[in-house]
């Protein structure tokens, strides 16, 4: 059984300790924490492969029950002597479901508590009543780090974004943001803003202005996007971005828009969106991304609107060096499971 | 006084005033734009805010405008000159800048200066003065910069050709060092005449290459044997990214008669066909046959030249 080696993966050439004053997404590999690597309804006997940063998750149901390997089953038995400390040397995950997703174990086998599983009040708890429709995997060429930073940064939907989401003009835009040692909470409430193609062209919203009241709440551990945006006119669209970090160049991302509760067609066709919007991102992800690979010392620059990034960047920074020194514990502030239905306004 | 290089690195009509061109040169990505008045200006292809490329932006009044986040930078300085939505009073700090680099226009190609100091030296293409019309391109072949120059040495018929023309691997000698260049002269005959270039008393035609002992300005010339021009080619070539090269290059015909030339060389004129080519796709198998020969003075010369700059900068 090998030792879970913090420092080696998160940087090869062993030059994470002298980058640390500098933001680098790529060299982030926070631990014990509950990932959603799958879909339930996509994990059948058959088994599927998955990768959480550089470990092999295998998933299948074996007589209905549902598995997580570090091996082929075929290769359980002949492989097991070389299981890590992922899996406490059994070679199997601790495993869970959850709101439609197969939830998995990353990190000390040990500290996997059932009650660090993060809520998310929109989706049923058991998954069951989740229509397919709402459920789209995308995939962002950015370590997971970079590409929530993405979602949390709303300056840059002006630019990439507009035919999509629409413009910017609007009376007002506030930003607020909260955050604990595990969540940065983004709140954003814009008034008279111009309505989204999407919503007026197929969603039928037929208002010159909509109103916007936009949560995004993030749990820094395992990229858990879950996000609340209420629009009046409108509809709430609530949904939920797991960035999965698939090595330090990728992220996969089994979304779940919930628009079970908007008008057809819209509640069909807005789950689409990922198709749209992902390859926009990825357009500037994908050099991003090899960029924070180069070693020249240059520090990036911000402006005031990056706010909400950067309390991320300092967060993540603040949490990997705690996981760096030994310590994986979550603090007194920090409560995954707690419900979050208030922080989200879904309860207007 | 520092260490520095002009390199040409753009056509002159690739760049146009509505749309940023993206160009890598000795590995680095550059943006080139223009602002309304057509003036040229190159920056580093890196936001420094977010790091991404600058290229896919929109030009504005105020210079390139980022993609991401609309950051807008001045063309000359690098200075960011505009964050969206700031108000009116706050202003935006001078050291938010992208690099900028030195550009100077002329014969046809974007120069960019990249070192330390103050720009020394002419411009690459200074030699370079085109008589009639012009045959310019760009390409990115793969192959090493530092070997496509020693393979302009070795054997330019990998890199180039002349319709009706058969360049030999028969060298006038060992190169030479003129100025900046290391210069080697070889046979050529013209095609369908005679019985093949070994039956060749004396080669009808000459190649000259030109190639650079710093930065990429490579010169050719097809010249009859009494060295009256016929063909002019300046290719300026840099590094490109993964082991790979950029390419730009402008060439023209002489007026001189061609004496021998065959019928097709002669209707290939009359008709106005580029009377070169330089080969977008270099063949892997032609070039790793290719034996070292004049290349091997390049190195020596390279050294000579770094010691006499040396000297220089001691005196």
């Amino acid at each position: 059984m090998s030792d879970i080696a913090i420092a080696e993966v998160g940087a090869a050439d062993g030059s994470e300790n002298s980058r640390q004053a500098d933001w680098v997404p790529i060299h982030f590999d926070l631990r014990d924490t509950w990932f959603p690597v799958a879909f339930s309804a996509d994990i059948g006997t058959q088994a599927v492969r998955r990768i959480v940063h550089a470990q092999p998750y295998y998933l299948w149901r074996d007589r209905g029950r549902l598995r997580a390997a570090e091996f082929r089953p075929d290769q359980l038995e002949p492989l097991r002597r070389s299981a890590t400390a992922f899996t406490g040397g059994t070679g199997h995950y601790p495993v869970t479901e959850r709101y439609g997703y197969v939830w998995a174990w990353y990190g000390n086998s040990d500290n996997a508590d059932l009650a660090l599983n993060p809520c998310i009040p929109f989706l049923p708890v058991d998954g069951s009543k989740i229509p397919r429709y709402t459920q789209r995997t995308v995939r962002f060429d950015a370590a997971s780090p970079l590409s929530v930073e993405n979602l949390i940064d709303l300056t840059h939907a002006d630019f990439l974004h507009a035919n999509a989401i629409g413009d910017g003009r609007c009376e007002s835009d506030i930003v607020e943001v909260q955050s604990t040692s595990e969540t940065v909470t983004r709140t954003r409430i814009v008034t008279r803003k111009s309505v989204a193609p999407v919503m007026r062209w197929i969603g039928g919203v037929r208002a010159k202005y909509q109103d916007l009241r936009a949560v995004l709440h993030v749990h820094l551990r395992n990229n858990l996007a879950i996000s609340y945006p209420s629009f009046s006119s409108g509809y709430a669209i609530p949904n939920v971005q797991p960035f999965v970090p698939v090595g330090r160049h990728r992220s996969r991302v089994d979304q779940t828009n919930y628009t079970v509760a908007a008008p057809a067609p819209f509640r069909w066709l807005m789950p689409r969106i990922s198709y749209v919007i992902q390859p926009q991102d990825n357009a500037v992800l994908r050099p991003q991304n090899e960029r924070y690979f180069d070693a020249d010392g240059r520090r990036d620059l911000s402006s005031r609107f990056d706010a909400p990034g950067n309390r991320y960047r300092l967060l993540m920074r603040r949490l990997a060096e705690r996981q760096r020194q030994g310590d994986f514990s979550y603090a007194a502030d920090a409560n995954p499971s707690a419900d979050i239905s208030v922080v989200l306004g879904m309860n207007g | 006084m520092g260490d520095g290089q002009w390199w040409a690195v753009s056509l002159t009509e690739a760049v146009g005033n509505n749309k940023p061109l993206s160009v890598v040169c000795e590995g680095e990505e550059l943006v080139l734009f223009r602002n309304a008045a057509g003036r040229a200006f190159a920056l580093e292809d890196r936001c420094p805010h977010r790091r991404v490329p600058l290229s896919p932006g929109v030009l504005t009044p105020g210079g390139l405008q980022c993609p991401y986040h609309g950051w807008t930078f001045d063309g000359a300085s690098g200075v960011c000159r505009e964050i969206p939505n700031l108000h009116a009073d706050e202003r935006v700090p001078s050291r938010h800048a992208a690099r900028a680099f030195l550009v100077a226009e002329a014969d046809g190609f974007i120069h960019v200066w990249r070192g330390s100091g103050a720009p020394t030296g002419v411009l690459p293409s200074a030699a370079y003065r085109p008589i009639g019309r012009e045959y310019s391109g760009s390409a990115v072949v793969n192959i090493v910069h530092g070997t496509y120059l020693e393979t302009m040495l070795d054997g330019p018929e990998c890199l180039l050709a002349f319709p009706g023309v058969t360049i030999t691997d028969f060298f006038l000698g060992d190169p030479r060092r003129e100025g900046e260049h290391l210069v080697l002269d070889r046979g050529g005959v013209w095609k369908g005449k005679g019985i093949g270039p070994a039956f060749v008393r004396d080669h009808p035609l000459v190649l000259r290459t030109r190639v650079p002992l710093a930065g990429g300005a490579i010169f050719v010339e097809l010249l009859t044997a009494a060295e009256v021009p016929l063909v002019t080619i300046f290719i300026a070539s840099t590094a490109n990214r993964r082991g790979t090269t950029s390419l730009n290059w402008r060439g023209f015909r002489h007026a001189h008669h061609a004496p021998g030339a065959p019928f097709a060389w002669r209707l290939r004129r009359t008709a106005g066909r580029a009377p070169f080519e330089v080969l977008p796709e270099v063949k892997g198998k032609s070039i790793a046959a290719l034996r070292v020969a004049p290349s091997l003075e390049l190195a020596t010369s390279r050294m000579r030249q770094g010691a006499e700059c040396r000297g220089e900068h001691n005196e």
